[in-house]
């Protein structure tokens, strides 16, 4: 293969992926761990307002604004890092993939967390956004359903692999999406020939 | 007919953005009275916070996400759907870059404005704006579909 057949059509390994799609993926995983312990702890601490704007509202909005955006940063960090010229479906790899590194390194933290640190923070929590929940205007049939339905899916407790099956799909996703944005704008155009 | 570049991937995301936006209507669809603690709930439970006082209802229960998380995904596949009557455009700057970035700014602004009390926004509004940057984030990507010549 020639130097410009090779750069058009350029061939990589998975150890070329891994790098961009491990390092973002795990940076955007501690960012959007810590980012809910700073927010779930402030909403445990917190008195029930009834207020939509709870910090467990506002982290839920902020940390899904920031975890989208890993696919694109991974797309950027490949372009810098390992070669400029990338093709879409490439670019979409690595985004989901990043999205699934987040998935996993989040569930395993966040399991970690309650396993070693704080064994009740899921109760806590739950009690927390319940007693919110129940301080907010809307009607008492309404605020009963979601109440049973919040208590149910606690009771349940999700193993590990069921929130990382569940989880994988529509975070990936998201992330393959915003990793075309980035093809589109860190990766180097392909060449025509004349 | 146009014959996009990378159409297996075209293909493939439409399809995942369809079932995404079908499941996002939520437990209603299933006879289910509440999406919380329903199988679809648990799919977004990451992604929003799933207050159903700020969602839409679809069949009498509220969705499994919140209105601006419904019009983002809404907007993505109506965006997506788009990509082959996009590509007929020849654009010679990055104005889809400018219109995602203002989509963005949008969000930022709307959400900090109700964060702050400056204004209450509603269902329709989180769900338009919603679907504007969806849109957005799609006409961001159409150029890499545009068919060879």
């Amino acid at each position: 293969m020639d130097e410009l057949t090779e750069k058009k059509n350029p061939i990589y390994s998975f150890s070329d992926y891994w790098p961009s799609i491990g390092i973002v993926g795990a940076i955007f995983s501690l960012i959007t761990f810590v980012g809910g312990l700073f927010f779930g702890y402030q909403q445990i601490n917190s008195e029930p307002t009834g207020s939509f704007l709870s910090p467990f509202m506002i982290s839920s909005g902020v940390i899904c604004l920031i975890s989208s955006i890993a696919g694109l940063i991974a797309v950027w960090h490949f372009t810098k890092e390992v070669s400029p010229v990338l093709k879409l479906g490439q670019g979409a790899v690595i985004g989901f993939l990043t999205g699934a590194v987040i998935v996993v390194v989040s569930v395993l933290l966040s399991e970690l967390w309650v396993l070693l640190v704080d064994p009740e923070y899921n109760e806590k929590m739950m009690e927390s956004v319940i007693a919110n929940f129940e301080a907010m205007d809307m009607p008492q049939s309404t605020k009963d359903d979601m109440i049973d339905a919040m208590a149910e899916s606690m009771e349940s407790q999700q193993s590990i692999l069921r929130q990382i099956f569940i989880g994988i799909p529509i975070t990936g996703l998201i992330n393959l999406i915003s990793a075309l944005i980035g093809v589109a704008i860190f990766a180097e155009k392909e060449q025509k020939d004349f | 007919m146009v014959r996009l570049k990378h159409l297996r991937l075209y293909s493939g995301v439409l399809i995942s953005l369809a079932v995404m936006f079908v499941l996002s209507l939520g437990g209603g669809l299933w006879g289910a009275e509440q999406s919380i603690g329903h199988w679809t709930g648990v799919l977004f439970q990451n992604v929003c916070h799933q207050n159903p006082d700020r969602s839409f209802l679809f069949s009498g229960a509220p969705m499994a996400v919140n209105s601006r998380c419904f019009g983002i995904f809404a907007g993505l596949l109506a965006g997506w759907l788009a990509i082959p009557l996009l590509t007929g455009l020849t654009l010679k700057n990055r104005w889809p870059l400018w219109l995602l970035s203002l989509a963005v700014m949008a969000q930022i602004i709307d959400y900090t404005g109700n964060l702050f009390h400056l204004w209450v926004n509603t269902n329709m509004s989180r769900a338009v704006l919603g679907i504007f940057l969806g849109m957005a984030a799609t006409v961001a990507v159409f150029e890499l579909f545009k068919p060879e010549n």
